[in-house]
């Protein structure tokens, strides 16, 4: 388990365009951190940063206390799409995540995750023969094969159907109760940030920053269909209202407190 | 190869057979394929059409060899170090819009008449699409697979062997296949320019002995030969790309 610190973290590319500003998250050990914003709030762009993909214009990242500067043994990631290696079996695409593991616990913990996964009898086929789905899942063994202690999630669900979607959610919750990694995940869905975090962070866009830090106090397995669910997405929805109307001029924004949100 | 494919030049031998044969053609220019065939085994028994098919071989070989490492070689240096190509690849660009022919006086004049001038032409033939082949394949491969290299934890000669290798490994077959039709293409200039043995040769003897049979023969031996070469290429490609959507398609 690993606390990650993300501690006035900037970035600003070459051509001056400023993405992110002054951004401080800290996920605590075993804890999931959802990033919740619409697009071009710079949710991908901090994601990179953490992983080493990218690096900032200021500030640190630390992974257990230990500064970071580009990828991290410690830190593992699953994209938006699955990124399978084409070339490479699905047993083999798994053990591919555990580079740094000696062959033999590699192979051993490869043929556990596929069958975790509920890919048993896959192991041998390849990746153009998965359904998204399927795919995904497999990215998610991938990642989490070296026993991470920060996982990062960039929209993992975002191009599958509800029920697919709703499956991997269990998944993911799963593996993450059995390993139990520090997860910062991206999504633009509030439903699922609700479902997944502990905590969720909602930024503001132009440049990205933390509008609002919010506690998800709902007990595990969640409901969705519970009021105290329904209550927290609605508390989830204002916020994000509160951090766009930030962002319009006067006459744009809604009636009034009682106004209608944008995203009900 | 479906049967299928053997139709048209089947079809195509046998009504040329029949119009000389029922006296429409003289066949005397285009000899029938009886005559062909006549003149094939005639060349095969007296051993000349061996010498002249394995000379044609040995130059091919050796040709597109050096010519295939030196551009896989130099598209990997261009493709890995940007500093690399843009130094080297603006003159490999240059050198390439000379017509490959144009060379063959200078490498004479480098290199002799002999066996080395016509192994650098058909080298030289080969090189430019191999090299294009692989830096393009490179510059094209999918950055976001670079990212995953990268995510967990590959050197970046790991990620050269491992993600880059695997995925250029299509466009460098496709390459190494036009590679070797150029090859055969140069192979003739070259034995054109000078040789006393070799399918070329065939073909410029026949045509100063009049002796069209001759040359149709060495054109259907280079036809065979160049097929077969083309098969033995994809026949290795196939198992290292089965992992592709369109292996089929792409070969």
């Amino acid at each position: 388990m690993t606390q990650l610190s993300i501690s006035h973290v900037g970035k600003t590319y070459a051509d001056g365009t400023e993405a992110l500003r002054d951004i401080q998250v800290r996920a605590n050990e075993g804890e999931i951190v959802a990033i919740l914003g619409g697009s071009g709030c710079g949710k991908t762009t901090l994601l990179r940063l953490v992983a080493g993909l990218d690096t900032p214009s200021a500030g640190t990242i630390a992974v257990g206390g230990e500064t970071i500067a580009g990828t991290h043994p410690a830190i593992s990631a699953v994209f938006q799409e699955p990124r399978l290696l084409p070339w490479l079996k699905v047993g083999a695409n798994i053990a591919f995540g555990g580079q740094r593991l000696e062959a033999t616990e590699r192979q051993r913990r490869a043929e556990a995750l596929i069958e975790r996964i509920g890919l048993a009898g896959y192991g041998g086929r390849w990746p153009r023969d998965l359904s998204g789905g399927q795919s995904q899942r497999v990215a998610i063994a991938r990642a989490l094969i070296g026993h991470p202690g920060v996982l990062l999630l960039d929209e993992p669900f975002s191009a599958l159907d509800p029920f697919t979607r709703s499956s991997l959610h269990e998944l993911v919750l799963g593996l993450w109760a059995e390993l139990k990694p520090t997860i910062l995940m991206v999504t633009h869905d509030v439903d699922e940030a609700v479902t997944l975090a502990d905590r969720i962070v909602v930024m503001k866009p132009r440049p990205g920053r933390v509008h609002e830090s919010m506690t998800v106090d709902l007990p595990r397995p969640r409901d969705r269909l519970t009021s105290a669910f329904e209550m927290m997405k609605r508390r989830v929805l204002r916020t994000i209202d509160r951090s766009l109307d930030a962002e319009r001029p006067p006459a744009a924004r809604p009636a009034g407190p009682g106004g209608a949100s944008p995203w009900l | 190869m479906k049967p299928i494919g053997l139709v048209i030049p089947v079809a195509l031998g046998l009504i040329w057979e029949g119009a000389v044969q029922y006296g429409v053609a003289s066949g005397r220019l285009m000899p029938p394929p009886s005559l062909l065939l006549h003149a094939t085994v005639a060349l095969a028994r007296s051993g000349e059409l061996w010498s002249h098919v394995t000379a044609t071989m040995a130059r091919i070989g050796l040709g597109f060899l050096f010519g295939a490492a030196a551009g896989t070689a130099m598209g990997v240096l261009n493709g890995a170090s940007p500093f690399m190509r843009q130094l080297l690849d603006p003159t490999i660009q240059a050198l390439r819009a000379i017509p490959s022919l144009a060379w063959v006086p200078l490498f004479i004049l480098w290199l002799g008449i002999f066996e080395t001038s016509k192994l650098a032409l058909i080298a030289m033939g080969v090189f430019f699409p191999v090299y294009l082949g692989v830096l393009s394949a490179i510059q094209g491969v999918d950055r976001k697979l670079i990212e995953v290299g990268r995510v967990f934890g590959l050197t970046p000669m790991g990620i050269a062997l491992r993600i880059t290798g695997p995925a250029v490994l299509p466009a460098w077959i496709a390459a190494l296949r036009t590679g070797l039709g150029l090859g055969f293409m140069f192979v003739v200039a070259a034995e054109l320019m000078g040789a006393s043995e070799g399918l070329g040769y065939l073909l410029l003897d026949g045509q100063q002995m009049g002796r069209a049979d001759s040359i149709l023969v060495a054109m259907i031996v280079f036809a065979l030969l160049g097929k077969a070469c083309d098969s033995i290429l994809v026949a290795i490609g196939v198992p290292l790309l089965r992992w592709q959507d369109t292996v089929r398609a792409r070969l």
